[in-house]
């Protein structure tokens, strides 16, 4: 998996290409949490998205959760699959998707 | 070192007697001294009495004499004028001679100056006037001044003459002493003082006249005595040396001499000595005697007495109420014991009432204890696939034993036997505890293996007591004979197939409420109609005979080995069989240990068949978790796939996920499955994976195995693992209307597979775990 990151001013967009599952997660949380400090809104770019599993999951909900502090989370272009999975497990109420 | 009675009193008794000692001696040495003094001054006094009268006497019988002589010259007409009295006085060397008329007048005299003196005037001369008025005829005076002349001193005597009125004559101490220190000087020859004194008789003028010693003639200091006259009284004792020994002495002058007795101080003391010695002899032997006397008496009356107090005390202290104290010597004695006989005996009382209380609130726990176990047999009378009969007879009151059975639904038999650690009210309370806890977990519908665990989690729970409870529990599908079962610590339970008896083969996991965490290992049994199942506890196979022997394994067996019969009267048979071999083995022996045993018919088709009662088994429906629409579907899940290309194993861990991963997307590929549906799959199978790789062996390495295999279009896979037994489907699902912030991290993989697979579900295949999935293509 690859993240691309881009800070403009206080807004972080975050654009995760791949799989997001147990080996990828810990990449992606490690990064978010370097990066999180000063930032009000974080975008992620979910275009590129193509596996999530429940290690990936926490890691969005982990991330709404420092979010919810310091600003707002924004996910954008889910695709179809992930987005089913973020319906069943109830993670489409709790974030903000466009 | 603590102190004794009899040595505190000895120690007390030893000092009172010392001082009574110490004190009665300085009084009796004191008393013995004066008394000795007294009758040494009565001795020398008496001694001097006695010589001065000898003194006395010779002088009164000497001068007497004298006058006596010259009265009868006169009477015979001697001349009495002057010159004839001077001739009379020189021819008897007197120092004076006076005639005295019947008037008392001096009418003549040899000394010119008394020449018509009146003998009334003066004192001693007015002693001689009895021999004027007939009173007497003789007078002699002793030796001391005259009234005429004080200064002169003369001893006069008068003797009447034929023709009235009567001469007087008077010689002086030399003339005295001359006449008579021949008969002085016998006087003191054979006369003692006590034993060693002596008398000594010196003249006016200190020459000695008489003397043991023979010193007469000497002064009178030669014998180491001095005398003032002024200083020294008559009469009075004074210590002086004589003859170089310290005497008491005392002395008197009379008639010219001195008398002087002496008598040793060593002789006084030594009667003195020997009274204080003789005393304090007699003293210390009635001191012994009273020492010995009070202190045997103190022994046999208070020591003696409380050592048997004491000695009856221990006894009754080690338990033996029935001890009486009897010590009855005395009256304080007797009211000791009895106090201490009627404490004991209240004590006993209230210990008997105690018991009472305590016997009857045993025998309520029993009651209670008894209505927890199942005791109406046959229990299921309108089963006839199985029958069962359990007996249990505690050794004591209550117990920590206990048997239980019910069904779980219409084709599910739980039964279980346990033992308790411990006995009496704490492992009854403990064996209530567990009975339920073991019984709400598998009415939940839980498998034994899990059962025992979350049974064990619960007992675990504030077990300060630190009990434990051993246990077989066989879940029994009535229809197929197959019983599920765990042995958590318990003995071996015995199955008997045509007669022939055996113990179980069988893994043995820790006993319940031991350790905390503990995984409990499912394990499985095929009963064939027509087998006995027969569980009991440790009150079988180690019951005693008085020789100490333990029943045993063998004899079990032995006694079990037979036929039987069938249904419940083969149970019974059982049972009444281990019973009588106990009964006769144990003989008079106690009941150590409660036995408890239940034995289970299986009757199976068997009985369908003899009853022609032929109803069609149900579907075997499989125990294990079952979740999804396809549960009434579901079927035994078979052993995995042989073919290799179906099955990939690897090290449990999750870096390699991603092997399990292509490999599970390679297979998929290979049914021709939906990119949705393989990644659904994809996503279930890593979820699953990584449970197990973070789950199943703790710290420890071990394998997963996963098969893919397509059944009636259906995707299944299955994964496999030998680690600690989990159900991952017994994790509570998160909630997942919960917010972000509310929402905890984690519990969301297992739950993402239920949701997105048909059908989920987890068993325990000996020592494996078995979680299957299955999803319609």
């Amino acid at each position: 998996m690859t993240i691309q990151k881009t800070i403009q001013n206080q807004t972080l967009t975050v654009m995760p290409e791949g799989r997001l599952d147990t080996i990828t997660a810990p990449q992606l949380e490690s990064e978010l949490r370097s990066s999180l400090g000063g930032i009000t809104e974080l975008i992620f770019d979910l275009d590129k998205l193509v596996y999530i599993s429940s290690a990936g999951l926490r890691v969005l909900l982990s991330a709404q959760k420092t979010m919810n502090k310091q600003g707002s989370m924004v996910l954008l272009n889910v695709r179809p699959e992930i987005m089913e999975i973020l319906e069943i497990t109830g993670f489409a109420d709790i974030l903000t998707i466009r | 070192m603590k102190k004794t009675i009899s040595g505190t009193f000895l120690r007390w008794l030893l000092l009172i007697v010392g001082v009574a000692f110490a004190v009665s001696m300085v009084f009796s040495w004191s008393l013995q001294t004066r008394l000795s003094k007294k009758s040494a001054v009565n001795l020398l006094r008496l001694n001097i009495a006695d010589v001065r009268q000898d003194v006395i006497d010779a002088s009164d019988a000497n001068l007497l004499n004298l006058t006596r002589t010259i009265a009868s010259e006169i009477d015979g007409g001697a001349p009495s004028d002057v010159a004839g009295l001077s001739v009379l006085m020189t021819r008897h060397d007197v120092a004076e001679i006076n005639v005295i008329n019947t008037d008392g007048i001096i009418i003549s005299t040899t000394h010119p100056d008394f020449l018509e003196y009146d003998m009334r005037t003066g004192r001693q001369s007015a002693e001689f006037l009895g021999l004027l008025d007939g009173t007497e005829t003789e007078h002699v005076q002793s030796y001391q001044p005259i009234s005429y002349d004080s200064s002169l001193l003369r001893k006069y005597a008068g003797v009447c003459l034929k023709d009235g009125g009567f001469v007087q004559v008077a010689y002086d101490a030399d003339r005295f002493q001359r006449d008579i220190d021949h008969q002085i000087i016998g006087v003191t020859r054979n006369r003692h003082v006590g034993e060693n004194g002596c008398i000594i008789i010196a003249g006016e003028n200190w020459n000695i006249v008489s003397d043991r010693n023979h010193n007469e003639g000497k002064n009178l200091y030669a014998t180491g005595i001095w005398i003032d006259r002024p200083t020294m009284p008559e009469g009075e004792v004074f210590i002086s040396e004589v003859y170089g020994e310290t005497c008491s002495c005392m002395y008197v002058f009379t008639e010219g001499y001195y008398i002087i007795a002496a008598l040793p101080e060593n002789e006084i003391l030594l009667q003195r000595d020997t009274s204080v010695l003789l005393t304090a002899g007699l003293e210390v032997l009635v001191f012994l005697a009273l020492f010995a006397v009070i202190f045997l008496l103190v022994h046999k009356l208070v020591v003696n007495n409380i050592n048997r107090v004491n000695s009856s005390l221990s006894k009754i202290t080690d338990g033996d109420l029935e001890e009486k104290v009897d010590v009855r010597s005395n009256t304080e004695f007797a009211s000791l014991s009895d106090d201490i006989n009627a404490t004991v005996s209240t004590l006993k009382q209230y210990i008997s009432a105690a018991a009472a209380r305590i016997d009857q609130e045993l025998a309520f726990a029993k009651n209670i204890q008894q209505s927890a176990l199942p005791s109406v047999f046959p229990p299921y009378p309108d089963r006839k696939d199985f029958s069962l009969f359990a007996a249990m007879d505690t050794a004591k009151e209550v117990g920590g034993d206990f048997y239980d059975f019910y069904f779980l639904d219409e084709n599910r038999l739980a039964f279980l036997v346990a033992d308790v650690s411990g006995k009496g009210i704490p492992a009854a309370m403990f064996m209530m505890t567990g009975k339920t806890v073991l019984r709400d977990y598998a009415e939940r519908g839980d498998a034994p293996a899990d059962v025992a665990r979350f049974a064990n989690e619960k007992l675990c729970e504030g077990n300060d007591a630190e009990m434990f409870i051993t246990s077989w529990m066989g879940f029994l599908e009535t229809d197929t004979g197959l019983v599920r079962f765990i042995n958590a610590g318990h003995n071996a339970p015995v199955l008997i197939r045509n007669g022939h008896a055996e113990f179980i083969k069988q893994k043995v996991n820790l006993a319940l409420a031991a350790m905390d965490g503990v995984p409990y290992r499912e394990q499985s049994l095929q009963l064939m109609p027509g087998d006995l199942l027969y569980l009991y506890t440790d009150g079988v196979t180690e019951a005693e005979n008085a020789s100490e022997e333990l029943f045993g394994n063998a004899r079990l067996l032995s006694v079990l080995s037979g036929p039987s019969g069938k249904g419940e009267a083969a149970c019974r048979n059982v049972c009444a069989r281990v019973k009588t071999a106990l009964k006769a083995f144990t003989g008079d022996a106690a009941q150590f240990d409660d036995i408890t045993m239940l034995c289970l018919y299986y009757a199976g088709t068997e009985a369908d068949e003899a009853f022609a009662d032929n109803v069609p088994a149900p579907d075997r429906e499989s125990a294990e978790n079952v979740i999804g629409p396809d549960n009434s579907e579901a079927e035994t899940v078979t052993a995995p796939a042989d073919s290799a290309s179906d099955t990939v194993t690897v090290p449990a861990s999750a870096e390699h996920l991603a092997e399990v991963i292509a490999f599970v997307e390679a297979k998929l590929n290979g049914f021709g499955c939906s990119e949705r549906i393989k990644q659904q799959i994809t996503v279930a199978a890593e979820e699953i994976f990584v449970n197990i790789a973070h789950y199943a062996y703790g710290d420890a390495a071990g394998n997963a195995s996963v098969s893919v295999r397509l059944e009636q279009g259906d995707a299944v896979l299955t994964f496999r693992d030998r680690g600690t037994p989990f159900n991952p489907l017994e994790k509570d699902d998160p909630d997942i209307t919960l917010g972000a912030d509310e929402r905890p991290i984690g519990g969301l993989g297992i739950f993402m597979v239920k949701k997105s697979m048909d059908e989920v579900r987890y068993e325990r295949d000996k020592d494996e775990n078995v979680l299957t999935i299955r999803k319609r293509l």
